[in-house]
């Protein structure tokens, strides 16, 4: 019984949501419009909490990923008011969000730093340093590129209904694939499986020959370059880029992380059940704009959703003695 | 009756006061239990009485655990009797009914002292409303010294003892009075797994006093030895079911393994093979914890046991060879440097047990497949993908000749016994091109059966020619499968002796004169 609310207790309760929805929301909820919708709204989201699992996998986390966000949006239109092509700025803020990851994984695995302590510090870093780029202002309008901010307006169209077109959003797409390579790479490789290694013992998997250090260090580059990405397509998005506009990712990412673990038998981070807890959080989101809920409380029961979650997990555990 | 101030008082020794009732007993007869589908429990039945250690003992899986957390209250019996004084036993009565749970992991708070690891579970003594640390320090000092354990001060750091010293503190902990029944019963879960020889002596000696006041000890251990020295009955668990009870006179090694097993196992140790000849590992100066300049060489084939009393470095020297511990000086494997790091060691074919297998080998969530091929993934991948059916091959090639039940190559290791588990690290050590095996405790807590596959095991790979470097506390074990004993002493190698002929006391003098260099 455990066991069962353990594994698919989260699972129900997503289609409970949904169900709610559709009977509140008869109307426009179930529509593919919608959907779709859904699915361009949490793409952002969907990015750094799948890069986020990466390092979840080994029981350590970045909070620094919504600064990271923030400054690789600045440095590209930074880049950019100072006349770069598209591909160079997009380029310079993919290469900063490398090395801020590799940064929080030098301190994290070679000097030995909690995670939590050192992303802290690096937390205030980039967002200082977007900050300092930026001079604490929007850039936005002529600067931003007509190429760049147009990659997150369009998509490929599937058809039209009432007149308009039906667009899978390009960000969309470009979640779904940063999702199937995060997938690959913790799932299929044997990079990702010594992570999973670190994370279930990282004594015992250092003397099976796992070079932890390392690992952890490489690890941290890939939540990097995701935080990055976000921060890249949020500033097509909205064609601008301002020093605080990543911060919202965080809390939500880790989140979505904590969310899928309910799903899995050991509560080990994996990326498709991230990617349900992005999808429940998304469709929590949209649903209670919709019904014109009050944004301050749609956080309380987003955080209440997330609480009755894993609760329901530990009940599972205790009851299953596991 | 020392009457301290405060609530705290020190229940007289059970041999000091006049007994009003007949010798207290425990009778447990018929329990059974089960998970599911599972029957962890089949009709198991137990009598402890005053005054004596009574042995239990069986197979991983025999449902010792479950009998005791029955006991404990932690789980309900499914049918069957608990009786103390021939009085039912309520869930959760039995601390109030005066028995004692020593566990094998200690449950203790480094950061305070011994007198108040004694008050966790009690209220500590006040005064005007604040704690009273005089009366605190003097009623776990009487507690101490009932057990001839003065030389602990009441207000030394927890952290500060070893291991068999917390044991016997918890022990003392237990005759400080907390407004229920007196103490009369102790169960011991495998209480000497993480003690040293000596510490493990203290503690035999603590038994003795608390059996001679009238205590009844139950006493879970797979430790053969132990048990005939300290126990006066022992009853044996196969399969959740008690198959006998027999007085100590009245069986013997043999009798009680073949309870354990249902078959005979007509000798512990198998025939040695006779080493090849030529040097497979090598070690040369090698300089790591206690340590100064260790030099010694294992030929193909041949089983080189490391002795030495606590401390003198054997752990330190088998995690050296591994790379696990900073050293210096070299280690060749056949003729070839080893880098001084875990992946270089297991890409040059050695492979090691380590000695802790929950803090050191397991990961609980991984499948087992997961763990065997963990070291060896980068010979499991084809065009950067790991390869399950590889694993799952490995696996089905290595389960039989680990003689490991499990359901299959994705059940979970947490799901499986302790023996099991350390059959997947073997399993494990022998999936890559194993050349030299380095094996630190291999038995620990292991029961009889798998640790005869262990030995059964070990001289297989033995006789193809593999190297084995092995540590283990138990000296029949290190005499029985070694080729050679290497006695570690005052940081080097004091000797070297053939193990052929050398008996268990003869091998323990040997390490006291090592450390007299």
């Amino acid at each position: 019984m455990g066991q069962v609310m353990r594994r698919y207790g989260t699972a129900a309760g997503m289609a409970a949501i949904v169900v709610f929805f559709a009977v509140a929301l008869p109307d426009t909820f179930l529509t593919l419009r919608n959907w779709l919708n859904i699915s361009q709204q949490i793409s952002m989201l969907a990015v750094v909490a799948v890069t986020m699992t990466v390092v979840m996998v080994m029981g350590d986390f970045d909070l620094s990923v919504g600064s990271m966000a923030s400054l690789a949006g600045v440095v590209a239109a930074v880049a950019f008011t100072h006349g770069w092509p598209v591909w160079a700025g997009v380029g310079a803020a993919l290469a900063v969000g490398l090395l801020g990851g590799l940064f929080n994984g030098l301190l994290v695995s070679v000097v030995g730093i909690l995670p939590f302590v050192a992303t802290l510090a690096t937390l205030t870093m980039y967002s200082g340093f977007a900050f300092l780029m930026s001079g604490g202002k929007t850039i936005f309008g002529r600067d931003i590129p007509a190429a760049f901010s147009g990659f997150a307006r369009g998509g490929i169209t599937l058809g039209a209904t009432d007149g308009r077109p039906l667009v899978l959003p390009w960000l969309t797409l470009l979640a779904l694939g940063v999702t199937a390579a995060i997938w690959l790479v913790l799932e299929q490789t044997a990079f990702g499986r010594r992570l999973y290694g670190i994370g279930g013992n990282a004594v015992a998997a250092r003397l099976a020959g796992v070079k932890v250090m390392r690992l952890r260090l490489l690890a941290f580059g890939f939540t990097g370059v995701g935080a990055a990405t976000a921060g890249l397509m949020y500033a097509a998005r909205v064609a601008s880029a301002n020093p605080t506009q990543g911060s919202g990712l965080m809390l939500t990412a880790i989140a979505a992380v904590f969310l899928g673990m309910t799903m899995s038998a050991f509560g080990q981070p994996r990326v498709l059940a991230t990617l349900a807890g992005v999808v429940v959080l998304g469709v929590m989101d949209n649903g209670l704009t919709q019904l014109h809920v009050d944004s301050y409380v749609r956080d309380v029961v987003v955080g209440a959703i997330i609480v009755l979650a894993v609760s329901i997990s530990a009940f599972g555990r205790r009851a299953t003695g596991g | 009756m020392a009457q301290l101030r405060g609530a705290v008082q020190v229940v007289p020794p059970p041999s000091s006061a006049p007994r009003q009732f007949a010798m207290p007993d425990l009778i447990l007869s018929d329990i059974v239990k089960s998970y599911g589908a599972a029957t962890a429990l089949d009709g198991a039945s137990l009598h402890l009485r005053g005054g004596e250690v009574h042995a239990l003992m069986g197979e991983n899986g025999a449902g010792k655990s479950t009998l005791i957390r029955i006991l404990a209250g932690l789980e309900r019996p499914d049918a069957g009797r608990i009786e103390i004084f021939g009085r039912p036993l309520g869930p959760g009565g039995a601390q109030a009914a005066g028995l004692r749970f020593l566990h094998q992991e200690l449950q203790v708070v480094a950061g305070l002292s011994v007198a108040e690891n004694m008050h966790l579970a009690r209220p500590y003594p006040r005064r005007l409303g604040f704690v009273d640390w005089g009366a605190l320090n003097r009623a776990a000092a009487t507690a101490l010294t009932r057990l001839g354990l003065e030389r602990i001060a009441p207000a030394t750091p927890m952290g500060a003892l070893g291991p068999g010293d917390q044991m016997l503190v918890r022990i003392a902990a237990t005759l400080i009075a907390d407004g229920g029944a007196a103490p009369w019963a102790y169960v011991m879960d495998e209480p000497t797994a993480a003690l040293t020889g000596a510490e493990a002596e203290r503690l035999f000696a603590v038994i003795d006093s608390l059996r001679a006041g009238g205590a009844g000890i139950l006493y879970v251990s797979h430790r053969m030895d132990e048990v005939m020295r300290l126990a006066d009955r022992v009853t044996v668990l196969r399969d959740g079911r008690s198959v006998s009870s027999r007085a100590i006179g009245q069986t013997d090694q043999a009798r009680i393994i073949h309870d354990m097993t249902g078959r005979e196992i007509a000798t512990l140790y198998p025939d040695r093979a006779m080493p090849g000849g030529t040097t497979r590992l090598a070690l040369e100066s090698v300089v790591a914890g206690p340590l100064s300049g260790v030099s010694l060489e294992v030929a193909a084939g041949e089983v080189v046991g490391l002795a030495g009393l606590a401390g003198t470095g054997r752990g330190a020297l088998l995690g050296a060879v591994m790379g696990a511990v900073p050293r210096q000086g070299s280690v060749r494997v056949d003729g070839q440097l080893l880098r001084a790091d875990t992946a270089a060691a297991w890409a040059a074919g050695l492979a090691w047990i380590p000695r802790e297998r929950r803090a050191e080998g397991i990961m609980p969530g991984l499948a087992l497949r997961e763990t065997v091929a963990l070291p060896h993934l980068a010979r499991m991948t084809r065009a950067g993908l790991v390869s399950r059916a590889a694993e799952r091959a490995t696996v089905a090639r290595l389960a039989g000749d680990v003689r490991l039940k499990a359901q299959g190559p994705d059940q979970p290791c947490a799901e499986l016994s302790g023996g099991n588990q350390q059959k997947v690290l073997f399993a494990r050590a022998l999936a890559g091109d194993l050349k030299v095996l380095v094996l630190d405790e291999p038995t620990r807590g292991v029961d009889v059966a798998a640790r005869f596959d262990i030995y059964a095991l070990v001289r297989g790979l033995s006789a193809q020619g593999v190297a084995v470097l092995m540590s283990s506390s138990d000296l029949p074990e290190l005499i029985g499968l070694s080729h050679r004993i290497a006695v570690l002493g005052r940081g080097r190698v004091a000797e070297v002796l053939p193990a052929e002929g050398l008996d268990e006391a003869g091998l323990l003098a040997r390490c006291y004169a090592a450390m007299e260099g």
